[in-house]
C-alpha cells in the first residue's frame, strides 16, 4: 500500500455553538496533490489543523494509512505543516531552521548536514544557508518553510495558504514550482486555499468546502465542467446561474424554460430533474453573435457593459426576458476589442452542450462575496 | 511633529529643560558635594577631594549594606523575572474576562501601598513561625516587582507568532524543547529589561525592607535613612550615593546596548524584529 493516505471520517469541530467543520468525510489519496478549497470561514484551515494535530476534533476521526491519529500530538505524527505565516525561527540561520526537525530526531550530525544540503539545493536556496530568515525575500522564506517541513520526510505535507502573502506574479511561478516539487518528492500534499484558480492549477483532486461541509470532491476538470450544485458552479470561476423549469426530455437532453416563451435545450447535468431548478453556463461557452442571427438555443439581448481584459472582453448582456449574463469573448482578431460596445443589440447562442441542469433537491446558499451576476438565489427551491 | 508655532516651540523647550533640571539637579548636586572638601554639604565649595570615597569604602557597615542590597536586588530580579515569564505564558492561554481578572490580580501590587504589603507580609511570616530575614525581603520585593516583569515580558511574548511554537512541535519538539529552543531565545531582550527594572526597584526599596530586614543587617536604603541623622557619616553617604548613581547609569547604558546588540544578533543584520514600545520605554525610564 502506498503511504500517505488520509481519511477523514465524519470529522466534526465545534467552537462553542459554532460548527466549524460539520461531519465531513474526505478521502485524500496517497501521493497526490489534494486541495481544500472554500471561502474564508468554511472550515478548511480547521480541517487542516485537525490533520496536523493542532486542533482536537469534537467527534470523528483522522486516519492516516488506516491508523487513527486522533489524540496523537503533532510531534508524533508523520505529517508536517507549511504555515501561512511560514513561522520560520527568526533567530536561527536558514540551515538551522531546516535542520531543526532532524536534530529533534537525533539524526547524526553528518547526515543532518547532507540532508539539509540536499533539500536546500532542491528548493534552490543552497547559497543562502547561513542567512537569517529576516534577510530573505517572501518567496525565499516560503521555500525555507517548505524545505524545513520536507526534510523530515513526512508522509503527508500540509500547506495552509502558503502563497497567500506573495504578489500575483510570484504566486503563479511558485504554483507551478510547487506542483513540480510534489511530483518529484511523491509525498501527499494537502493544500488549503480560497483561490479557485490556484486550486485548479495545482491539484489532482479538490474538495470544495462551504459552511463546514463538503459541497463536492472531484478532479479540477469535473468541478469546473460538472459542478454538482450552484455553490460549486459559482465558486469555481464566474458562471451564469439562471432559474429555470425543466419541462421534459428533448433530443439528447431536456427542455428547460427560462421565462415565458424562452425555452432552450440542455444536454448536461442532472437530466432527471423536473420542475423548478437552475441551469448554469460558463461565460466562455456563450457565443455572442450579431443581432438577428437565427437558430435554436438563441436568446436576444443587449450589451450593457464591456470590460477589456487584454486577452479578451468580458461582456455583460441583458437578455430580453430580464436576466443579465456574463460572456467572455476571446481577443482573436483586431476587431474584437471594438466590435462590442454598450447598447449594441446582440444574440446570445447558448449551445445545448454548454447548458448544465443542476439538481433541484439541494438548497445551497451562495456566499455574500460570490461572483454571481445573477439575482440572489432563493434559499429554498421547491421540487 | 506638528507645527506648533513660535510660542508653542518656546514653551515646549522651557518645559523640557525645566523637567530635565528638576530630574537631574539633585543627582548633580550629590556628585559635586561628594568631591567637596568639607564635612557639611553647603556652599561655597571648599576645594576638591577624594577622601570621602576612601573613607566610605573603609566604612564596612556602609559597604556591607550596599553589597547586601545588591545581593537582594540580584536575587529578586532573577526570581521575579522567572515568575513573570511563567505568569505571562499562563496569561497567553487566557481570553476575555478570565484574562482581565488574572491580569488585574497579578498587577494588584502596583496599586497597593508598599507599607501595607510590608505589614501584611510581616504578620504572615510571623503567623507561619518565621521572623524577618533577608529571604523575606527578597520575597517582599518579588511581590512588588512581579507586575513590572509581567508588563515587560507579556508584550514580547504576544509579539511572537504563535505558529512558531506550533512549527517546533510539528517538527518533533516537546513543549519544553520548543520553549527552550524557540521562545526563550526570542524573549531574551525582554528578560534583560525586566531584570534591570526589578533590580533597580528592589535596590532602593525602603518600606518593605525596613519591616522585613533582620536587625543588624540593614539594606542600603535603611542604612542611609539611619545615617543621615548622624552628621559624621554624611560625607560617606554622599560619596556612596554618587557612586551608586554613576554605577546605575553605566548599568542601564550597558544593558540597553546589550539588548540592542542581542536584538540585532537574533534576527540578523539589516532586519529588525518588532520591539514592543512599552519594553523600550520602560528600559529607558528604569534608572529613575
Amino acid at each position: 500500500m502506498s503511504k500517505g493516505e488520509v481519511s477523514l471520517v465524519s470529522l466534526t469541530k465545534r467552537f462553542g455553538e459554532f460548527v466549524a467543520v460539520d461531519a465531513i468525510d474526505v478521502q485524500i489519496p496517497p501521493g497526490g496533490f489534494f486541495s481544500l478549497l472554500g471561502p474564508s470561514g468554511c472550515g478548511k484551515t480547521t480541517t487542516l489543523r485537525m490533520i496536523g494535530g493542532f486542533e482536537q476534533p469534537t467527534s470523528g476521526q483522522v486516519l492516516l494509512d488506516g491508523r487513527d491519529m486522533t489524540g496523537t500530538p503533532p510531534s508524533k505524527r508523520p505529517v508536517n505543516t507549511v504555515f501561512q505565516s511560514y513561522a520560520l525561527f527568526p533567530h536561527l540561520r536558514v540551515f538551522d531552521n531546516v535542520a531543526f526537525g532532524l536534530r529533534r530526531q537525533r539524526v547524526p550530525r553528518a547526515e543532518v548536514r547532507q540532508r539539509v544540503g540536499e533539500i536546500l539545493e532542491l528548493v534552490q536556496l543552497g547559497s543562502l544557508a547561513s542567512r537569517k530568515p529576516g534577510q530573505l525575500s517572501g518567496g525565499q522564506q516560503q521555500r525555507v518553510a517548505l524545505a524545513r517541513a520536507l526534510v523530515v520526510q513526512p508522509e503527508v505535507l500540509l500547506l495552509d495558504e502558503p502563497l497567500g502573502a506573495l504578489d500575483a506574479k510570484l504566486r503563479r511561478e511558485l504554483q507551478l514550482e510547487l506542483k513540480q516539487l510534489q511530483n518529484d518528492v511523491g509525498i501527499t500534499f494537502a493544500y488549503v486555499t480560497h483561490d479557485q484558480e490556484e486550486a485548479l492549477t495545482m491539484s489532482d483532486r479538490i474538495a470544495v468546502l462551504n459552511r463546514g461541509r463538503v459541497e463536492q470532491a472531484a478532479s479540477p476538470r469535473e468541478l469546473y465542467e460538472e459542478p454538482a450544485n450552484a455553490f460549486v458552479a459559482d465558486f469555481l470561476g464566474v458562471s451564469n446561474l439562471m432559474e429555470a423549469s425543466v419541462i421534459g426530455p428533448s433530443g439528447d437532453g431536456v427542455e428547460v424554460r427560462l421565462a415565458e416563451g424562452i425555452t432552450l435545450d440542455a444536454h448536461h447535468g442532472n437530466l432527471a430533474t423536473r420542475g423548478a431548478t437552475k441551469v448554469v453556463i460558463r461565460p466562455e461557452r456563450i457565443q455572442v453573435e450579431p443581432a438577428g442571427s437565427g437558430g435554436a438555443n438563441r436568446v436576444p439581448g443587449m450589451v450593457t457593459n464591456v470590460v477589456y481584459l487584454g486577452s479578451g472582453l468580458q461582456l455583460t448582456i441583458h437578455l430580453g426576458f430580464g436576466r443579465d449574463v456574463t460572456a467572455l469573448v476571446a481577443n482573436t482578431d483586431e476587431d474584437t476589442a471594438t466590435r462590442w460596445t454598450p447598447g449594441a443589440p446582440v444574440t446570445c447562442h447558448l449551445p445545448p452542450t454548454a447548458m448544465r441542469v443542476l439538481g433541484n433537491e439541494q438548497a445551497t446558499q451562495l456566499p455574500a462575496a460570490a461572483h454571481s451576476v445573477d439575482e440572489p438565489a432563493p434559499t429554498s427551491v421547491v421540487p | 511633529m506638528k507645527p506648533v508655532g513660535r510660542f508653542g516651540a518656546l514653551s515646549l523647550n522651557v518645559y523640557f529643560w525645566a523637567f530635565v533640571a528638576f530630574l537631574f539637579a539633585p543627582l548633580i548636586v550629590l556628585v559635586i558635594f561628594s568631591m567637596n572638601n568639607s564635612m557639611t554639604p553647603t556652599l561655597p565649595l571648599s576645594g576638591f577631594t577624594t577622601k570621602w570615597f576612601d573613607q566610605a569604602f573603609s566604612n564596612s557597615e556602609l559597604t556591607g549594606a550596599v553589597v547586601r542590597s545588591a545581593g537582594i536586588a540580584l536575587t529578586t530580579s532573577v526570581f521575579a523575572t522567572a515568575l513573570g515569564v511563567m505568569a505571562s505564558i499562563g496569561l497567553m492561554a487566557l481570553r476575555g474576562r478570565a484574562l482581565a481578572l488574572a491580569v488585574a490580580t497579578l498587577l494588584l501590587p502596583l496599586v497597593v501601598p508598599y507599607i501595607s504589603l510590608a505589614v501584611g507580609l510581616l504578620i504572615l511570616l510571623q503567623t507561619l513561625g518565621a521572623g524577618p530575614s533577608l529571604g523575606a525581603v527578597v520575597l517582599g520585593h518579588a511581590v512588588i516587582t512581579l507586575p513590572f516583569a509581567i508588563l515587560v515580558v507579556l508584550p514580547r511574548l504576544r509579539s511572537l507568532d504563535p505558529a512558531m511554537n506550533e512549527a517546533a512541535l510539528d517538527l518533533g519538539a516537546s513543549s519544553l524543547a520548543a520553549f527552550r529552543l524557540i521562545t526563550l531565545p526570542l524573549i531574551v531582550p525582554a528578560l534583560v529589561s525586566s531584570g534591570i527594572i526589578c533590580f533597580v526597584t528592589s535596590f532602593d526599596e525602603f518600606a518593605i525592607a525596613s519591616f522585613l530586614a533582620p536587625a543588624g543587617q540593614p539594606t542600603y536604603p535603611i542604612f542611609l535613612y539611619a545615617s543621615v541623622r548622624t552628621p559624621a557619616l554624611l560625607p560617606d553617604v554622599i560619596a556612596i550615593g554618587a557612586i551608586v548613581i554613576v554605577a546605575s547609569l553605566l548599568l542601564v547604558v550597558a544593558a540597553e546596548g546589550g539588548r540592542r546588540w542581542a536584538e540585532r544578533r537574533l534576527v540578523g543584520a539589516g532586519a529588525a524584529l518588532e520591539i514592543p514600545v512599552e519594553e523600550a520605554a520602560i528600559s529607558v525610564i528604569a534608572p529613575g
